[in-house]
Parts: structure tokens; C-alpha cells; sequence
């Protein structure tokens, strides 16, 4: 089994007293994030973030299935994640580890049990036909910090995916290709975001977006999901070294400046994206969601 | 079923009849296993937990594992196809309990003095016989008992509840109290969170919440969950003790 191979004591020691002396090696600030990048692909739903030399890629496809039988009025939505040898050499082909299925269920529970995406919307005949959403998050770069770029890259590529729009004439169903009608835009109910905050020395040093080195001479960490209005959707603090529970509630109020913060970069890039899609100035008219007359 | 609790505003009762800051009916018994180094049988409400705990011991699976400078803690969770209210297998690889089981692991291996124990594992094989809700606060405690029987060194114990809120999430209203040791029912319906601390202060090792809440409602939830877990920790305590006096006049 090929592992990550831990860092020296020297290092090790580095990392620390550099730390204690309010110094990270890169230079950043505890609080500070490494440079954020989004950027999205041709396709609807294809979104790469990367966060420093860590880089996520994720994909979302629809296709139309059968509703579960006990959930007749959700369509479906699922996560797969994916930990290559291509992010790092300590991941194998095939066999999943304690990393990917810590980071497959804190997405799930951040996204899906959260209720971030409205099911009931994908749905098309009650019982019968609905929309299975599937997300694919790719790590293609490992230098730290996967669940807060993956997390990133999961609800940028949810906004920005379009599925194809559908017409239903009584038992009939008509989805229409891309070409014919243009896509419509998945339902959000909002948008959480993922902040990991690791502790070194027992809650004395609190950094976010730790680096891979950072992480592996951490203590432990908190993973706390929030959304822009202040709603935790998930903490998790496995075991490790105890904390304060007064810094829990710390991490929480600095994870809040943190998710508005990759909000507005979301946000912003969905626009930049939004209006190089927009040649002459068409979108508005062939949207199907358009305004529609109030009556 | 949804849980009717439009009545709570009405009467401050709870479902089964607690008020805010009760605790359920905390059972627990330490040796129950001879054949074990180290067992317990805890109940928290009506969930019941069996554990057994085998080490520190030459680890079991070969293969690079030898250079470890610290014991390794394996955890084992097996809920029973009767445990909940309708028959459902739960398999052994099931993300969940995967969670589950890291989340004890790493939580003991910072309270166990795992470097006295170089090239070795300790065991913890949890049993679910029966679920009514805090089943992770239930595993912990469990598992604290059996280790503190097998005569693992820790620093502390790790005492665990959970806490939850009353009004759900979507409804802003001011006057939601926390609430103390949800049961399975209560579970379903409210956001909750589990907590476990260790030591007589406010030291958090595990905090885990899985659904969404308000902001401002945490503070009141995480402050009530470390009142619980104190007072979980003195039940522990007696149940040791107990134990211990038993002991002693047995010889």
C-alpha cells in the first residue's frame, strides 16, 4: 500500500515554530485562502477549482430514469467522488480509503441532506419519469484542502449546469436536445460551502485552507458547511485533540466571512461565464423560464 | 411519522414526558464478556449497546504494519437487523457506519496512551442491539467503559450526548430552547447535533451535526451538550466505581 509519505521531524518542527511565531510558510495569513480559481468548461456543469496547486474537476449529467418507489415525487441526485493515483500517489485505483469515504459522505451531507438542490423539481410524471442529476467530483491535484475545493467545485457546477428542458402531454414525454430548446437551470434552495479549519497545539493556532504539509502536521480539524445566511448544515469534528467548545463556536462565526467570501467569487465567475455565453444578446428571449405574464 | 410537536410550546413536556434538560435512563455495566478483555453493556434510553474491547494485542493483519510507534485502535460496528423499528441490513461497508467507526477510532486514539503500546492494536467491537436515537453518543460512552475495563491507559473519559433544538430550522422563532438527549423519534424530526468532551471542562473531542440549523441556535445547543456530557461523565464515573467496589469485595 504506496502512502503519503510523512514529513521529517525536522519539517515537522519547522512547520510548528513557524506557526507558533504567527508564520505560515507560505506566507499567508491564518485566515487567509490560497488563490482561488474557477473556471468552467464548454459544457453546462463542468466546473475545475482550483485552490492553490489542489485542483478539483467536477461534472454533472442528467439523464432521465424511474423514480425510486418509495420517493415518487423526487427525482434522484447522486455524488461520486473520485480519488485517482492522479491527485497523489497514496491513492489507489479501485479500492476506496478512509479519505474518500469521509469526503463522499461530508458532501453528502452538506449538499444533498442539507437539501441544497430541490428534488421535487427534477421531477417530470409523478411515479413514472424524473431527472437523476449525477455529480462526478474528480481530484486531479492533491496539495490539501480537498473537502473545501471539492465542496466549492460541487455547487459552482450545480449552479451552472442546465438540464434539458421536457414537455408533458398527458402520459408523453418530450425531452428536448440542447440545439432545440435551451436548458434550464437547476432548482438551488442555497448554497453551502465547505471550511475546513485546522488546529495545531490545542485550538492556539487556527488556519484555514491548510496545505498539504499543513495538514499533515495539524492536530486535527473542524469541517463546519455553512451558507451564506448563517445556516450551519453540517460540523464535523472526528476525535483528535480536544478544543474549546467556545472555538468551535468561533470557527463557525469565521467560517461564515469564509463562505461568503467563495460565494461572491461563484457568483461572479457564473456572470463572467453567463455573459460570454450571451452572443448578441439572446439569452433573455430563449430562456423558458423567461418572465412569464402574472395572473 | 412526522413527531407532533406543536404541544411542547404548551406544556414544556417533551414526546416521553422529560423536560428540556433531562437525560434519558443511563444503564450501564462493565465485564459482561469474559471471554473479552474488556466489555460493557451500556443503555442510553432505549438504545443498547454491547462492547468488547480485545488488546492491546499483536495486530492481527500482517503486512507493514509493524513499525507503528503507537498502538492502532480498530473499530467494529455491527448494528443488528432487529435494532431498529423496521428490519433493514445494514452492511458492514456502509458509509455511515464507515463514518461512525472513524469517528470513535480517531476520537480514542488522542485519550488513549496509544505510544505504550508500539506494534500492537486495540480492538473495539460495538454491537447495536437496539436504536432510539444518540447512537454515536451511545458507541463512545459503550466503548469508554469496556476500555477502562480491559485497563487501557487513557487520560480521560470520553463521555458523549447529543443535543438538539426545538423548532426546526425553517421557522425563525426566538424562544426555540435547546433540548438535552433526543430520542429516535425526536431525532427524526429536529436538528441535532452529538457531542462528546473529556476532562471536567469544556473540551470538545467529538462534534458531529448533521443537519441544518441557525447560526445563533448553535451557541445554546453546544452550551447545553457540554452541561450533558458532564453529567453523563459522573454517571460513567458511578458505573466505574461501582464496578470497581464489586470487585474489590469479590477478592
Amino acid at each position: 500500500m504506496p502512502r503519503e509519505a510523512d514529513p521529517s521531524n525536522n519539517e515537522r518542527e519547522f512547520v510548528l515554530s513557524a506557526l507558533r511565531e504567527n508564520v505560515r510558510l507560505d506566507g499567508r495569513a491564518f485566515d487567509q485562502f490560497r488563490d482561488v480559481d474557477l473556471a468552467f468548461g464548454e459544457e453546462y456543469g463542468a466546473a475545475d477549482v482550483r485552490i492553490g496547486k489542489t485542483r478539483v474537476m467536477v461534472k454533472i449529467s442528467a439523464e432521465v430514469v424511474t423514480p425510486y418507489a418509495d420517493r415518487k415525487f423526487d427525482g434522484i441526485f447522486t455524488i461520486s467522488t473520485e480519488l485517482s493515483p492522479i491527485a497523489s500517489p497514496a491513492f489507489e485505483v479501485g479500492r476506496q480509503d478512509q479519505t474518500e469515504i469521509l469526503l463522499s459522505r461530508l458532501l453528502e451531507k452538506t449538499i444533498r441532506r442539507s437539501g441544497a438542490l430541490d428534488t421535487e423539481s427534477l421531477c417530470i410524471i409523478a411515479g413514472q419519469k424524473c431527472f437523476h442529476i449525477r455529480a462526478d467530483v474528480h481530484v486531479l491535484d492533491y496539495d490539501g484542502n480537498i473537502a473545501d475545493a471539492s465542496c466549492l467545485a460541487l455547487v459552482a457546477a450545480l449552479m451552472h449546469f442546465r438540464r434539458p428542458d421536457v414537455e408533458v402531454h398527458g402520459e408523453d414525454v418530450t425531452v428536448f436536445g440542447l440545439r432545440e430548446r435551451e436548458p434550464i437551470k437547476l432548482q438551488m434552495q442555497h448554497q453551502p460551502f465547505c471550511i475546513t479549519t485546522s488546529y495545531f497545539d490545542g485550538g492556539e493556532v487556527m488556519l484555514h485552507d491548510a496545505s498539504l504539509l499543513e495538514e499533515q502536521c495539524r492536530e486535527g480539524e473542524v469541517i463546519i458547511s455553512i451558507n451564506r445566511f448563517g445556516e450551519v448544515c453540517q460540523i464535523s469534528k472526528y476525535g483528535g485533540p480536544p478544543i474549546d467548545g467556545l472555538s468551535i463556536l468561533t470557527c463557525t462565526n469565521m467560517a461564515l466571512e469564509k463562505a461568503k467570501m467563495l460565494d461572491k467569487v461563484v457568483k461572479a465567475k457564473l456572470e463572467e461565464d453567463e455573459k460570454k455565453r450571451d452572443k448578441g444578446g439572446l439569452m433573455a428571449e430563449l430562456r423558458a423560464d423567461n418572465e412569464r405574464e402574472q395572473g | 411519522m412526522p413527531l407532533d410537536s406543536s404541544t411542547y410550546a404548551l406544556a414544556h413536556l417533551r414526546v416521553d414526558g422529560r423536560r428540556w434538560k433531562e437525560l434519558r435512563r443511563i444503564h450501564g455495566q462493565m465485564s459482561t464478556q469474559a471471554a473479552a478483555d474488556g466489555s460493557s453493556y451500556f443503555e442510553m434510553g432505549n438504545t443498547k449497546i454491547i462492547c468488547t474491547v480485545l488488546g492491546p494485542r499483536q495486530p492481527t493483519k500482517s503486512g507493514g504494519r509493524d513499525q507503528s510507534r503507537e498502538a492502532i485502535i480498530e473499530v467494529e460496528i455491527g448494528v443488528a437487523g432487529f435494532s431498529g423499528m423496521d428490519r433493514k441490513k445494514r452492511s458492514r461497508n456502509d458509509k455511515r457506519t464507515q463514518e461512525m467507526q472513524y469517528t470513535i477510532s480517531s476520537a480514542f486514539a488522542s485519550t488513549v496512551f496509544t505510544s505504550q503500546y508500539p506494534h500492537s492494536t486495540i480492538t473495539i467491537v460495538l454491537h447495536v442491539l437496539s436504536q432510539d436515537g444518540a447512537l454515536l453518543a451511545a458507541c463512545i460512552n459503550a466503548a469508554t467503559l469496556a476500555l477502562i475495563d480491559a485497563g487501557v491507559p487513557m487520560q480521560d473519559y470520553i463521555a458523549a450526548c447529543t443535543t438538539g433544538s426545538t423548532a426546526s430550522y425553517a421557522s425563525n422563532d426566538e424562544d426555540a430552547d435547546p433540548l438535552l438527549d433526543l430520542n429516535g423519534m425526536e431525532e427524526l424530526e429536529l436538528p441535532f447535533l452529538t457531542m462528546g468532551t473529556s476532562g471536567g471542562e469544556d473540551k470538545v473531542n467529538v462534534l458531529v451535526m448533521e443537519t441544518r440549523i441557525q447560526m445563533p441556535r448553535l451557541e445554546a445547543m453546544v452550551s447545553v451538550g457540554l452541561d450533558g456530557c458532564k453529567q453523563v461523565r459522573n454517571i460513567l464515573d458511578g458505573i466505574v466505581r461501582e464496578h470497581g467496589k464489586k470487585l474489590l469485595s469479590s477478592r
